[in-house]
């Protein structure tokens, strides 16, 4: 069954300019655990270095030890020569990346890939991040926290409290936990899904002009999708695929989007790391 | 890496390959860089462009119909390879012929064009087609049908382990692309594969592209099934480097053909044990994928630049 009925028109496109992808090499500055689960690698490179909120990074190690795939990673800041990424262990990538050490180089090609659209000046927003899924809203609200005239409400979930970067979230986030444990002191938690939190706040119910920006597990996309179609809010998700090139050209990272440019009830394969990572979650043809 | 002494070519100047000028011999696989089309804005220091000095993109392979390819997963890595299963995803002839083309024309990319079909005449139609259509143009260099791609038919078999079939393809192509260069990619998923450089040699082939990837298979532990749904796939990278030089040694040695050599080249080493064989040309696959500068990269290491 189709999650969500298409969109009349052809799928729907982020069209923000952003800075042409760079091929090159750069050094870890920092590689260090920010909770139970999660790591934060800073890298820093010989020039200046930007991206968009949900643009990604493909990372690989250098010289003779490059796996053959390079690896691709939400970017999280950008700091002058600096840019960092959050990320778990979870296979053989990630082990490869957690066991470099500062001084460390690494390949690097990036910004890759399609950031989240910029809402209307007052437009409310959503964010709603699971786990891993954090880095590009945690960079979304850090470049609109102060900017944007809307109110910004930020969900994020996590497996426990010891799963929270707390200090790097500060007092923006409402957090979401499946077991209450290693809560520190002074932090709060609710227990339950992040996406039944959300819709747990009726306020957030009294405007249908609200934006939904989600990434974490497909679980979680899918139910802020239908909560979003609920509502009648638009979301935008950022899709986890496997990648093998980052920009475009393998075809080993597709997912199937309505595109009613290519008649009623058309399905095409959509390139994750180019036509998203972002996508509108109207367009996408999920089959639950 | 210093150059060895007996390397005294430079792969960024022009080479002759049957009836055309090839602008360099470092090329990028079928497969691995889209259509050629991609990526033209990528920066790295020292480049232009991830084409800076490549000789030639050979485009993904080309049905007459599009195909959207196979269900995920499509990948799969392993210690030194990677396994795929794309199943030739593509925009189909029509609209290559009519919109690809003509842009890798206006953007000046040295073209190489790869064509897969079922049966022979589809070659021949798609050669004469793309003959007409493309006749003008200047940097559309050759075409290379495509003989081997396991993870389309049935059952990991490619179409092209028949010498028989492979000569058939050849002439059919042959007979419409008489300035053109003409080349066979080749399977290495046979016992003799300097056969199957003869027949293409005897068909009409300028040269042979050796090799395609060499079917593999995958286990997922957890469930203790195949990986890849369709089973096989096509297993490339630096793993298959070794097989790639063999295969090619052989060709050379046996059939007399000229040899574009492909096969996990990721740096100018890996490419000069190509060029130490006798290869002509050499073209960058998997490693492409890391970084899209790779060809160019190489380009530019063996130009001695």
């Amino acid at each position: 069954m189709s999650l969500m009925q298409p969109p009349d028109g052809p799928r729907t496109m982020i069209d923000l300019p952003v800075m042409p992808a760079a091929s090159c090499e750069g050094v870890v500055v920092a590689n260090v655990p920010v909770s139970s689960g999660l790591l934060q690698l800073v890298v820093e490179f010989d020039s200046p270095v930007t991206f968009q909120p949900g643009q990604f990074a493909m990372l690989n190690l250098a010289g003779d030890s490059a796996l053959v795939f390079s690896r691709p990673f939400s970017i999280y800041e950008a700091k002058d020569r600096r840019m960092s990424f959050l990320y778990r262990v979870v296979g053989r990538g990630t082990r490869a990346l957690n066991a470099l050490e500062p001084g460390a180089a690494l390949v690097f090609l990036g910004p890759l890939g399609r950031p989240f659209p910029q809402p209307d000046p007052d437009q409310p927003v959503v964010l709603i991040a699971g786990g891993v899924g954090l880095p590009p809203l945690a960079a979304w609200l850090d470049r609109q926290a102060g900017r944007h005239a809307g109110e910004i409400d930020a969900f994020f979930g996590a497996r426990d409290g010891g799963d929270v970067p707390w200090d790097l979230l500060g007092d923006r986030w409402n957090i979401s936990l499946d077991s209450l444990k290693d809560l520190p002191a002074g932090r709060q938690g609710w227990q339950g899904l992040v996406t039944d939190l959300v819709a747990s706040r009726q306020d957030l119910g009294n405007r249908k002009d609200r934006m939904v920006l989600a990434c974490g597990p497909t679980p979680l996309l899918k139910a802020a999708s239908r909560l979003a179609s609920a509502r009648g809010w638009t979301c935008w998700l950022s899709l986890e695929e496997h990648m093998g090139c980052g920009y475009g050209v393998c075809k080993g990272c597709v997912v199937p989007v309505h595109d009613a440019s290519g008649g009623p009830g058309h399905v095409r394969n959509a390139t994750c790391c180019t036509e998203g990572p972002v996508f509108n979650a109207a367009d996408l043809a999920w089959q639950d | 890496m210093s150059l060895p002494g007996w390397w005294t070519i430079d792969p960024t100047e022009p080479f002759t390959l049957g009836p055309r000028q090839f602008p360099g011999r470092i090329w990028t696989a079928s497969g691995c860089f889209a259509y050629g089309l991609t990526g033209h804005e990528m920066k790295a220091e020292g480049f232009s462009s991830p084409y800076q000095g490549v000789g030639a993109v050979v485009t993904k392979t080309v049905t007459p119909q599009a195909r959207p390819g196979n269900p995920m997963p499509r990948l799969v890595e392993t210690n030194e390879g990677a396994l795929n299963s794309i199943g030739l995803e593509n925009v189909g002839f029509e609209e290559f012929l009519a919109k690809t083309l003509p842009a890798l024309e206006e953007m000046g990319v040295p073209t190489v064009v790869s064509l897969a079909a079922t049966r022979p005449e589809e070659f021949g139609d798609m050669v004469s087609r793309l003959h007409q259509a493309a006749v003008g143009f200047v940097h559309w260099h050759g075409v290379e049908i495509n003989l081997s791609c396991p993870n389309v038919a049935e059952g990991g078999h490619d179409f092209g382990r028949d010498p028989d079939t492979v000569a058939a393809c050849v002439r059919a192509a042959r007979e419409y692309l008489p300035d053109r260069a003409l080349l066979a990619k080749l399977t290495p998923n046979v016992t003799d594969i300097s056969g199957l450089a003869t027949a293409a040699a005897a068909a009409g082939v300028d040269a042979v592209s050796a090799i395609n990837t060499v079917v593999g298979l995958e286990v997922d532990l957890k469930s203790g099934r195949p990986v890849l749904p369709r089973r096989f796939g096509g297993y490339s990278g630096p793993a298959i480097r070794p097989i790639a030089l063999a295969k090619v040694d052989e060709i050379i040695t046996r059939a007399k053909v000229p040899v574009v050599g492909v096969g996990g080249i990721g740096n100018d080493r890996d490419a000069l044990k190509f060029f130490a064989l006798g290869a002509v040309a050499v073209q960058v696959g998997t490693a492409q994928m890391r970084d899209p500068f790779t060809a160019a990269r190489i380009a530019k290491d063996l130009a001695g630049v």
